[in-house]
């Protein structure tokens, strides 16, 4: 199988030769390749470079656009601090609706004008015609939350769920508008699955994010299935409180950080909905020895059930032996 | 004489319209700024650490409590510098130098804020140089280094490094803490505490300074 037959067939609940591959590298990926983040958070072809070798070098199934999570804000006006050799991080000091007045205003950006969203797209569009074929190519949107967050402040946005509700339900339209376009851009470039990042959503707890966070998301992630290609939903964080909810998104892939255990997730879930994680990537996997990494998978294995897909909580750390990666790489490839 | 359990209730509710009326009618009765703030203020925020930590709050409740209690505290402070009352402790808090995110580094400040500690909030990416020129300002004892970046944990390890060669390391304690950072990285680096959660910052933060 390709490492895209092998995706689709467990995504699909057929059997796949081996357990498909598919951790989030993006710093790792760029120290493999030699480039400098600045460079591959800003330049399409750095950052397909670098996928493109962390996939062939480990034999990953899929090759994947993310790279931080300000793409859309700075596209917006945003300030966006960049630094030389990590991902660039949105000022939240200066948010862009630091005044609520802001929002009626903004017009949502356009993906298909110079820009880094449009660098993102053309990202997908490289990887598609590079690897397309064989791996499944990964756009990636950010979740209504998240993208809530980025743009009103983390701080300011947690306060307004009391302060003003109307508000922020303005704010996460706006901001599933915005991604539907932005990951339909993607998929027209040839992204074959999508991502959706949510960090934001593991700080609200299970009443907040089933009045607010939730419905957005399922909207959103139905939009997508729509342009069919399915997605893969990750919020960083503590999800236990909230990955019931997760499992309602209609998303074909939950992807758990390492706090939440894959068995409470099963136990929430119904047995086809694909899991994927999680061992913790500092102490797990970037500190841990190819045999405590076989033993963690294995045990997230077991938790998760035969519809399950390797890869770390979050984003494999800079830093991360590659014989470490090797193993997980080799956990893959020789279970089923 | 207002009702005083209010106060705590509006804390505990994040409430801060009702925490800062309530403070002003005590205090316009006579009551003491260090009776609100240990009878009632104190205890409220220790109830929002113990819900935060067994998942019945989140972080929007733990801020809203943070408001309500600032709120309050805001009335209070003059006061209590006016009358020479010691806080808890005294701690320089930040997000180390090229690292943006500030939740969690917010979070422990306002539990430590609650608990009766005086904190100086120096804000994200924050060099070592403030953290000096903090300690030495605020004559602080305990500073408190947050990092929510595997790549910026480094920088902890360089500003304590810095509070070495400013000569001020052995005035006060170092607590450290944000996602990525395991109790084996507090150590390797010098940090005198490590915690994985706000609530439980404060009882190392206690412990430091006792």
């Amino acid at each position: 199988m390709t490492g895209k037959e092998r995706i689709l067939a467990r995504i699909e609940g057929r059997a796949p030769d081996c357990l498909p591959l598919m951790p989030i590298t993006m710093m790792f990926a760029g120290d493999l390749a030699g480039i400098e983040y600045r460079g591959y958070a800003s330049d399409h072809r750095m950052l397909a470079e670098a996928q493109l070798r962390v996939a062939e070098r480990f034999g990953f199934d899929y090759v994947s656009a993310i790279s931080d999570p300000a793409r859309e804000a700075s596209d917006l006006g945003a300030a966006v601090e960049w630094f030389d050799n990590q991902p660039p991080a949105i000022n939240e000091s200066r948010a862009l609706i630091h005044d609520k007045g802001v929002l009626s205003g903004l017009a949502p950006p356009d993906p298909s004008v110079p820009g880094r969203m449009k660098d993102r797209v053309e990202g997908v569009r490289l990887l598609a015609e590079r690897a397309g074929k064989d791996l499944v190519v990964e756009g990636w949107v950010e979740g209504p939350c998240a993208m809530a967050a980025d743009l009103r402040g983390l701080n300011t946005l947690m306060l307004d769920f009391s302060d003003d509700g109307p508000f922020v339900e303005a704010l996460f339209d706006y901001a599933v508008r915005m991604e539907i376009e932005f990951a339909r851009a993607q998929v027209e470039a040839g992204a074959t699955l999508m991502g959706v990042g949510d960090a934001a959503a593991s700080l609200v707890g299970p009443r907040l994010y089933n009045q607010y966070v939730l419905p957005y998301e399922k909207r959103l992630i139905a939009e997508i299935r729509g342009m069919g290609v399915p997605v893969r939903l990750h919020i960083c964080g503590n999800t236990r409180r909230i990955v019931k909810g997760m499992g309602e998104t209609g998303s074909e892939i939950i992807d758990l950080d390492f706090l939440t255990p894959l068995a409470e997730a099963r136990a929430a879930m119904r047995p086809e909905q694909v899991l994927l994680g999680n061992i913790d990537p500092v102490r797990a996997l970037r500190d841990g020895t190819p045999e405590s990494i076989e033993a963690a998978l294995a045990e997230c294995h077991a938790q998760a059930g035969e519809a399950y897909i390797v890869g770390a909580g979050c984003e494999v750390p800079r830093g991360t032996p590659i014989e470490n990666m090797e193993a997980m790489a080799r956990f893959a490839r020789t279970r089923r | 004489m207002p009702e005083l359990q209010k106060l705590y209730d509006a804390v505990l509710n994040g409430d801060q319209k009702t925490a800062v009326a309530v403070t002003q009618e005590a205090l316009a009765a006579g009551v003491s700024p260090m009776e609100l703030i240990t009878n009632y203020m104190v205890p409220a925020m220790d109830k929002v650490g113990s819900l935060f930590e067994c998942e019945e709050y989140f972080v929007p409740e733990l801020l809203l409590s943070a408001r309500a209690m600032k709120g309050s505290l805001e009335l209070l402070r003059p006061l209590l510098a006016a009358s020479g009352a010691e806080p808890a402790g005294r701690v320089v808090i930040g997000t180390v130098k090229g690292d943006l995110h500030d939740i969690g580094k917010n979070l422990v400040a306002s539990m430590l804020e609650g608990a009766g500690f005086e904190v100086t909030d120096l804000g994200a990416d924050v060099p070592a140089e403030k953290f000096i020129a903090a300690i030495e300002e605020k004559k602080a004892n305990v500073v408190a280094l947050s990092a929510l970046l595997t790549v910026t944990m480094p920088a902890m390890r360089t500003t304590i490094e810095a509070l070495k060669q400013a000569g001020v390391r052995e005035k006060v304690k170092v607590m450290v803490g944000g996602a990525p950072v395991t109790q084996q990285f507090a150590e390797e680096i010098g940090a005198d505490g490590y915690s994985d959660n706000a609530s439980a910052a404060v009882g190392l933060a206690r412990k430091l300074v006792a």
